[in-house]
């Protein structure tokens, strides 16, 4: 599903130590994988390589069985858009669109999530509204404006457009950072609804430990780093 | 469509900034057109100032000054052309008609014509149009005159009033001959020619005004015509039907000829620029009118300059104003390529950011462009004669609009091109 092989990166050619040094990274369609490391240890590069936004400079990237890493760069933006589902630190929303644009915006570049949100809902915005709805948006929220949403309900607005289309991959990035912890937990149990629902595998990224307990798998980049064997 | 759609509400969102731009590019454009368009009305309304006339002749100066001095009533002739070659030209094979006019007098800084009545039967402006009047009727008694549209409306007469002709130019003459005033019996339409700012009195009144000797002029006429003697000063014209208004002056300023076909006009030309007795001109007004705008086109090509800077200003303004949002959306650009914007996504985005602020300039400065033309018409059409033309825009003023949004559009390749390296480098990386 999501395979690493001998991955390095590095941001420039005369870079002394690789900033992403992976051996083997290996991880199942379903799975909610849970990614630590302290800040500066390559988290953001590593999912920047996930998302087909950079390509490695050496090894090996599978995602869904294709090697990202040799498609041209548009291939893999198409790749991404049809594939992968991305959620920010924070300010995951434009700030002009309402909550439901900001969610079909998630498949307007994706043909393929159209049609995947159609299986759902008879529109593309009735499904937005339905994922919305499922996060614990109600109909007044997803038509305020952005700006006067709580941090909460725009990462849940974030979320539901990172699922809307049923993408086979959804990356949070530290997506949990700005919320307090009780709000932490019932985000990360609403993405591991949505996931299971869609079948989507998870990788989700936090330096905070104590949501490591909820996931099935946890995978510390420290360790990952540096040729450590990562296969389970 | 989603692009065009995200650009729109992403300036919407930036509504301060982006407004001040189009404004600006508004004002621009308004500029521009305006300056365009009264250049070529302007141009047009000069060119039509005298037309139906084939030639203009006068003393020998140059072409442009005998133009100036005989239709524009700038500067003076120096010389005079005898009445003697006059006459002999005007009886000519092929003359039609021939407007004597003698310039050099004024009322209250207005020039006087002394012509006769062929004047307003002959003369033409713009498309061969010819005078008309809105009250009264040509002069037919010496001391009558008619007035030209602009001198009524801003001296404020009216049929029946007298007026006061002064020999010289300017305001102050010394010579006020308050002795000889005239009756107001015409007034003309407006022309948009120097017509307007003019007063028309009968040849012979210009010299009684200067001798002083014109009653007795009258008086001889009146002798010769076997009609009653009538030396008094409140001489009683009606009984004059058949007064000779043109006399037999000395010299006049210049005279207009028409000809039965415009196949003359080079001959009886190169004749009277040849002619033995007196050094005379004789120039074909269209042709002096074009030479005279060509000396004026530098004027002209400047003020075009100018309005094109202003134009690129407005341009750099929202250049400056694109490139110092850009640094701020970055986020916005992450998370457009984080849901599979590709990065030419991105360009056109911002491309069609600029291209709309500039069509949008350009619709708004159509809107003032015509704003300004309705309310500046009348004030052009009276101040400096320039009969501006409130119409759709021409082909060539949508060129130049064509040209500005070109324009906007290289200059939104700037920071569209910026933002593609942007979105290439920064990736999902950005953390503002």
């Amino acid at each position: 599903m999501i395979t690493l092989e001998n991955v390095l990166f590095k941001w420039h050619a005369k870079q002394p130590e690789p900033t992403i040094n992976i051996t083997k990274l290996d991880i199942d369609q379903g799975e909610h994988v849970f990614l630590h490391g302290p800040s500066g240890c390559g988290k953001s590069t590593l999912l920047s390589l996930l998302a087909g936004v950079t390509v490695p400079t050496q090894g090996n990237i599978q995602l869904l069985g294709k090697a990202i890493n040799q498609l041209s760069n548009s291939k893999r933006d198409r790749f991404r858009a049809d594939h992968i589902g991305y959620i920010f630190q924070n300010f995951n929303l434009l700030p002009y669109l309402s909550p439901i644009e900001n969610v079909t915006l998630g498949c307007q570049f994706s043909k393929q999530r159209q049609k995947n949100a159609l299986k759902n809902s008879a529109a593309i915005a009735a499904e937005a509204s339905r994922l919305l709805t499922a996060l614990g948006l109600n109909d007044a929220l997803q038509h305020q404006a952005v700006a006067q949403l709580s941090i909460g309900q725009q990462q849940r607005v974030a979320a539901a457009r990172a699922f809307i289309g049923s993408p086979e991959i959804i990356i949070a990035d530290e997506p949990t950072s700005a919320l307090d912890t009780q709000n932490r937990q019932a985000f990360v149990k609403l993405l591991f609804e949505q996931a299971n629902a869609a079948n989507s595998t998870l990788i989700f990224v936090s330096h905070d430990e104590t949501l490591q307990t909820l996931f099935t798998r946890s995978i510390s980049l420290v360790e990952l780093q540096g040729g450590t064997d990562a296969t389970h | 469509m989603l692009l065009i759609k995200l650009a729109t509400k992403s300036l919407l969102n930036r509504k301060a900034s982006a407004l001040l731009t189009l404004f600006t590019i508004a004002i621009s454009v308004m500029l521009l057109m305006s300056i365009e368009r009264v250049r070529v009305d302007a141009k047009s309304s000069f060119s039509n100032t005298i037309s139906g006339t084939d030639l203009i002749v006068g003393a020998r100066t140059g072409d442009i000054q005998l133009l100036l001095s005989s239709v524009f009533r700038i500067g003076h002739a120096n010389n005079g052309v005898s009445w003697k070659s006059y006459q002999y030209i005007s009886e000519q094979r092929g003359v039609k008609w021939a407007i004597p006019m003698s310039l050099g007098d004024s009322h209250k800084g207005l020039a006087v014509l002394g012509t006769n009545k062929d004047y307003f039967e002959h003369y033409r402006f713009a498309k061969k149009q010819p005078l008309s009047f809105s009250q009264g009727h040509e002069f037919n008694h010496l001391f009558e005159v008619v007035l030209g549209a602009e001198v009524a409306n801003t001296l404020g007469y009216q049929l029946g009033d007298e007026v006061v002709i002064a020999h010289g130019m300017g305001n102050t003459s010394f010579h006020n001959h308050d002795d000889n005033p005239f009756k107001v019996v015409g007034i003309l339409k407006p022309t948009g020619t120097p017509v307007d700012k003019t007063l028309h009195i009968p040849l012979a009144a210009i010299d009684a005004i200067h001798g002083g000797h014109a009653h007795q002029h009258e008086a001889a006429q009146a002798d010769a015509n076997d009609h009653d003697h009538d030396h008094d000063h409140d001489h009683d014209h009606d009984q004059h039907d058949d007064v000779d208004l043109v006399g037999t002056p000395k010299q006049i300023t210049a005279f207009l000829l028409g000809f039965d076909s415009p196949l003359y006009t080079l001959q009886v030309r190169r004749n009277i620029n040849q002619y033995k007795d007196e050094a005379l001109l004789a120039i074909m007004p269209g042709v002096t009118l074009r030479e005279l705008w060509e000396m004026l086109s530098i004027v002209e090509k400047i003020l075009l300059l100018f309005s094109i800077v202003v134009v690129l200003i407005s341009l750099l303004g929202m250049l400056t104003s694109l490139l110092s949002s850009l640094n701020q959306r970055r986020r916005e650009l992450a998370i457009l390529r984080s849901v599979g914007a590709r990065p030419w996504h991105i360009f056109t985005l911002i491309s069609v950011e600029s291209l709309l602020i500039t069509g949008l300039g350009c619709i708004v400065g159509i809107a003032l462009f015509y704003a300004l033309m309705l309310l500046g018409a009348d004030y052009l059409q009276s101040h400096a004669g320039i009969s501006l033309n409130i119409a759709l825009l021409s082909s060539y003023e949508l060129m130049l609009l064509a040209a500005i949004m070109v324009a906007g559009f290289i200059v939104g390749l700037i920071p569209a091109t910026r933002a593609y390296f942007y979105s290439l480098a920064d990736g999902m990386s950005i953390k503002i």
